[in-house]
């Protein structure tokens, strides 16, 4: 199982990647920067675009739970953190 | 006033300039002759397709008189882009053309109007022409979607003459000297440059106007003059002050082919006593109406004979006239169709147009005007011109593209902390205004907007822009050929060209240094190694190479591989030369 910079890296390059994203490096992104309005400046459509990625990608659910998806998609270390619960098949409660 | 079917029952005869330039003074009785002369020598293409396209209008005026005497259809290429001559040699008889004709057409009858200029031939019979009779195939520019091709039959062309010169006659009085920037490939310049001076009598300039500078001499002495142009290079003549000069001899400004900004209008009537006169038509509907800006949002008065309703499916402004030449028939020849462009109606029936309906988006569930938007990009400091469109990013996805001519000071932000912070700070000009998911996600910074000759943005150059993410570093290849010691390569000039970055914003031109830079990579490919140059020698740069631009850059090696020579010129026009040199190379062990 890789290391949880690894799995951060990658879902660097997935953002940069789904969102078609231009003049912005994987390495670029800070990992514990806002990912939305903020840090990045993503919106609405690029969470859609993203939660469809990482489905496609790791193959995890995101529910329809407007609160606990802020907390998921905050910054790329917390992203990081549900996919790999989602992998380990644990839920924690109260997110990351 | 003579009316095209009827010019060869009675044509402008006597010693009056019907045309007048650098290229020489032609009169009434010199048209009469030359359009007999070339008739005679057409009767074969009778009832086919030519191609007609001249630099010089008098030649121009020539072949299509002559090509409507002989009952042939004179094709109007918007330009001499050897792609578009290939495609279109397939359909034609044979061509018109001042100039070398193009390889394009080799193997075809080739035809310049003024060869047998000056030989008597005798007069043609007096006949009328057949009204219904097509003369004329004209491109539309693709700035709605993909360009397409237009037939105007002889009734189209003249109906809306006698209607124009019917508004104003008065204005611009007789003899008044035609001052035309536009082609008159496209209906505006057909119309307003060729064939309303000739039904009035008027005299029209000959040559290809250049720069705004080349009207310059035709405007002195007073003599009444009016002047056929478009809102982008109306500003360049306002801008330089090169009519206000000569207002008191200012009949009339046309300008037509884009809106024309309420401050353009206040200017042009300061600078020439007059507010210039705005034509809104297209190329399918003929003209549609006139207005004079005096203090800004006036409505529209619609030419005698014009019907403009909102089209009930889409919005849009439907026009039913006897000029309008493609879309539905309505009865008494006249012609309905449907435009791209929304309207709004007042109780009195005047109307206002509110811009393109493709120029209205949707991202997500909200609606974007793309010219809100780019007004409100023009008023930050770094933003010297804004064009937006929408793309698709992602999973198929619209989203919003700029394409933005910084300003000196963007230059300068970009170059100190880079294309993304200019971006982001003007995506935060924005924001205020701008819901986020309208705000652009594609940014592309250029000297200048990718225009065509007409000043027209068209819709396939702003996407190109986006096709790929990193600007190009070397021009675009159209054909290479490849012989011992020699390269010759047919090349296009990007607009976003790394290059051209900054230099100089508004005004691109490929800076020198980086037009040896081709060359050196054109040597490179052609000894199969880089090149290591000894001595660089006689190095030339003639003209000034800009974006858009058909170049051919030639390099060849000789004396054994120890010394070289290299040409970049344009593609139509050998002897117009960007640059040139040559030099030596280093022997290698």
């Amino acid at each position: 199982m890789g290391s949880a910079e690894g799995l951060e890296a990658e879902i660097k390059a997935l953002i940069v990647e789904a969102l078609a994203l231009e003049d912005v490096q994987p390495e670029e992104i800070e990992t514990d920067a806002p990912l939305f309005v903020e840090g990045l400046g993503l919106d609405s459509i690029d969470a859609l675009e993203l939660a469809m990625a990482l489905e496609e990608r790791y193959g995890v659910a995101i529910e329809d739970d407007p609160e606990r998806n802020q907390r998921i998609f905050a910054s790329v270390s917390s992203l990081a953190a549900f996919v790999a619960d989602q992998r380990a098949g644990v839920e924690r409660a109260g997110g990351a | 006033m003579i009316t095209l079917s009827r010019w060869f029952e009675a044509p402008l005869r006597g010693d009056r300039p019907v045309a007048f330039g650098r290229e020489g003074e032609r009169s009434r009785d010199d048209l009469r002759r030359d359009v007999a002369s070339l008739a005679t020598r057409l009767t074969p293409a009778q009832g086919r397709d030519l191609l007609l396209h001249c630099e010089d209008v008098y030649a121009f005026a020539v072949g299509l008189l002559a090509i409507a005497r002989v009952g042939a259809r004179a094709i109007l290429p918007p330009s001499r882009q050897p792609g578009m001559l290939r495609e279109l040699a397939g359909e034609v008889y044979g061509a018109l053309f001042d100039g070398d004709p193009p390889d394009a057409l080799a193997g075809r009858p080739c035809w310049h109007p003024l060869d047998a200029a000056g030989c008597e031939t005798g007069e043609l019979a007096a006949v009328l022409l057949d009204r219904h009779a097509p003369l004329a195939v004209l491109f539309t520019s693709g700035t709605t979607g993909s360009g397409r091709r237009v037939v105007k039959a002889v009734r189209h062309l003249e109906d809306e003459v006698a209607v124009l010169e019917q508004r104003f006659e008065a204005q611009l009085g007789a003899n008044t000297r035609i001052l035309a920037t536009v082609a008159p490939q496209h209906l505006y310049g057909l119309l307003f440059r060729v064939l309303w001076p000739l039904a009035a009598g008027r005299p029209f300039l000959r040559s290809a106007v250049l720069h705004p500078e080349e009207l310059a001499p035709h405007s002195e002495n007073a003599a009444p003059f009016a002047v056929v142009t478009t809102p982008v290079t109306l500003r360049h003549l306002v801008e330089r002050g090169d009519l206000s000069r000569r207002r008191a001899g200012c009949r009339a400004v046309f300008s037509s082919g884009g809106p024309l900004a309420d401050e353009l209008a206040r200017r042009a009537a300061e600078a020439l006593g007059s507010a210039p006169w705005e034509v809104y038509g297209s190329t399918e509907t003929g003209g549609v109406a006139v207005r004079q800006q005096q203090r800004g949002g006036e409505p529209w008065q619609l030419l005698r004979g014009v019907e403009a309703t909102a089209d009930p499916a889409t919005g849009c402004l439907a026009i039913a006239s006897p000029f309008v030449s493609t879309g539905e028939a309505v009865g008494a020849g006249r012609t309905r169709f449907v435009t791209g462009d929304r309207a709004a109606f007042t109780d009195t029936g005047e109307f206002a147009l509110l811009g393109r309906a493709d120029r209205v988006i949707k991202v997500g569930e909200k609606r974007l005007a793309l010219p809100d938007m780019e007004e409100r990009l023009r008023a930050h400091p770094s933003v010297l011109d804004a064009a937006l469109l929408a793309i698709e990013k992602g999973a198929a996805e619209t989203r919003v593209a700029a394409v933005v001519v910084p300003t000196t000071e963007g230059w300068d932000a970009i170059s100190i902390a880079g294309r993304r912070a200019l971006a982001k700070t003007l995506s935060e000009h924005l924001a205020p205004e701008f819901e986020r998911v309208l705000l652009p996600r594609a940014w592309r910074f250029l000297s200048a907007l990718p225009r065509d000759a007409q000043g027209k943005l068209p819709r396939d150059a702003l996407r190109a822009l986006f096709a790929t993410d990193s600007q190009p570093e070397a021009p675009e290849r159209l054909a290479v050929s490849h012989r011992a010691g020699e390269l010759d390569v047919q090349l296009q000039i990007p607009w976003d060209l790394t290059f051209l970055d900054g230099h100089f914003p508004g005004a691109p031109v490929v800076p020198g240094i980086a037009q040896v830079h081709f060359a050196m990579r054109a040597l490179e490919e052609l000894l199969g190694d880089a090149p290591v140059l000894a001595t660089l020698e006689a190095l030339k740069f003639h003209e000034m190479l800009a974006p858009g631009q058909q170049a051919r850059l030639r390099v060849l090696v000789f004396d054994d591989g120890a010394r070289f020579r290299f040409s970049l010129e344009d593609a139509q026009r050998s002897e117009r030369i960007f640059a040139s040199g040559r030099g030596s190379l280093e022997r290698r062990t």
